[in-house]
């Protein structure tokens, strides 16, 4: 069962329309008693990085999610949601970030239209359990901070500088782009990330275990 | 940089898509989620839905396709049409929309537009500017649909958007609109200074005039009349501009 974390900060009609697409179970928790018992946590994500980390705080998130991962739990970062979970952001100079990724977030450009609002290509620069090799699929991009690229980034991707895409390490996983906006590419990334993170598709599996 | 981005442009009313010619003229073409689908399929880089409905009845049952169509598709949406207050901004984006556009009210009102970005963050507010060419004055803004001619300059107008809060210009000629005869490509040069991404909007009807759009500095080409009525498929748009230089998703 997926948990997709609920702080008023983030698109869940789309994740939720691209998990069901995929079969995968899901379900919205605002605090984290609200999660389910065990599988996957998705910390989706828009908006400003100070107001996010202040919601989460809030909810308690802050305080458990680190704990929730050390104890076993996978985490995937979406958008802000990996931008959150790096050790800190040129956004919010004065808050630190959850530091579960290495890495500072910047603020793309100069020189660039910013922010970055559209399709671009993700190269792979190491490798991931998790993830195919790209091939250079284009994925849909909307932020105006990005992850610093650094030797865990796993996907980079250009808009005047290359930035971490995807970076992972451990059991958390973060995505800038929206792989649940990113058509067929898209879709592929987050089944693989959440069939590597333990979920499976409902339907089948019940099958083959009967 | 980001591809150029292809993006067909559902209007709809009373919970049907319809298109006109310069804004008049209304046809029902279908629904909008079944329409919204086969553009996903056939390789659009994202939608505009432009709800033009007059009673605040279809204005709330919106929501309902708005909600379905984030449950079907896998590209990005813009939701606009009559968008006049903060809960207005929070309900499309609770419903799924990712991003809103919003026009009349940011004339009536500029503030509005650094408040929305203020709470939902500039990526998801885009400014819509029906502009059409006065031959004294130069571009002037239009509101309500292109019924109104408003004292705005559309150049200041879009740059004064953008230092509010605007992160993204959906820019509409009014004198193109519904012509085929292409895009006002002065216009896109002259707003491809803007920071921020510009989508072009009004007279399309040749692959060449999105070449032309294109490279005249928009981000992304904006179409209705020539994709619903199958005269030009997006894949093959999309071959043409890739054939012809021009950087697209394939």
């Amino acid at each position: 069962m997926i948990t997709l974390i609920d702080y008023g900060a983030g698109n869940l009609a789309s994740l939720e329309g691209a998990l069901d697409r995929l079969g995968l179970d899901h379900l919205r928790a605002e605090r984290p008693d609200q999660a389910a018992p065990q599988g996957t946590l998705v910390l989706p994500g828009v908006g400003h990085f100070e107001a996010a980390a202040k919601a989460l705080r809030k909810a308690g998130w802050w305080h458990e999610l680190p704990q929730m991962v050390a104890g076993g739990r996978h985490l995937l970062g979406i958008c802000l949601g990996l931008q959150l979970l790096a050790e800190g952001s040129e956004e919010a100079p004065r808050s630190s970030g959850l530091g579960l990724l290495p890495g500072l977030v910047r603020r793309l450009g100069p020189g660039v239209k910013v922010p970055h609002m559209g399709w671009s290509r993700v190269r792979a620069r190491l490798a991931h359990p998790a993830l195919p090799d790209p091939k250079g699929g284009w994925l849909y991009f909307v932020h105006s901070y990005a992850l610093e690229a650094g030797p865990e980034t796993n996907y980079v991707a250009e808009h005047g500088r290359s930035f971490a895409a995807v970076q992972g390490r451990g059991r958390v996983l973060g995505f800038q782009p929206h792989p649940e906006k990113s058509g067929a590419f898209g879709l592929l990334l987050l089944e693989r990330a959440l069939l590597w993170t333990g979920e499976g598709p409902r339907g089948p599996r019940e099958v083959a275990c009967n | 940089m980001p591809a150029k981005r292809v993006i067909p442009c559902l209007d709809v009313k009373d919970g049907r898509v319809v298109k006109g010619v310069n804004f008049k003229q209304l046809r029902d073409i279908g629904h909008p989620v079944e329409l919204a689908r086969r553009y996903d399929l056939e390789g659009a880089d994202e939608l505009v839905f432009l709800d033009i409905s007059a009673t605040l009845e279809a204005r709330k049952t919106r929501l309902d396709w708005v909600r379905e169509a984030a449950r079907q598709l896998g590209i990005p949406f813009t939701v606009g049409g009559g968008v006049r207050d903060l809960e207005d901004i929070r309900n499309l984006l609770r419903a799924g929309a990712d991003k809103v556009a919003i026009n009349s009210a940011a004339v009536a009102n500029p503030p509005f537009l650094e408040e929305a970005a203020g709470i939902f963050g500039r990526q998801c507010i885009v400014l819509a500017a029906d502009v059409a060419r006065d031959p004294a004055l130069g571009w002037r803004v239009f509101t309500h649909a292109g019924k109104l001619r408003t004292e705005l300059g559309a150049l200041p107008w879009l740059e004064r958007a953008v230092d509010l809060g605007a992160g993204e210009i959906l820019l509409t000629s009014i004198d193109r609109d519904g012509t085929q005869d292409g895009f006002d490509t002065e216009l896109l040069m002259a707003a491809a200074r803007l920071p921020v991404p510009v989508i072009a909007s009004g007279g399309a009807g040749t692959e060449a005039h999105f070449q032309e759009a294109l490279e005249c500095g928009a981000d992304a080409v904006l179409a209705a009349t020539l994709f619903h009525e199958g005269r030009l498929p997006i894949p093959r748009l999309k071959s043409f501009l890739a054939e012809h230089g021009v950087l697209v998703r394939l």
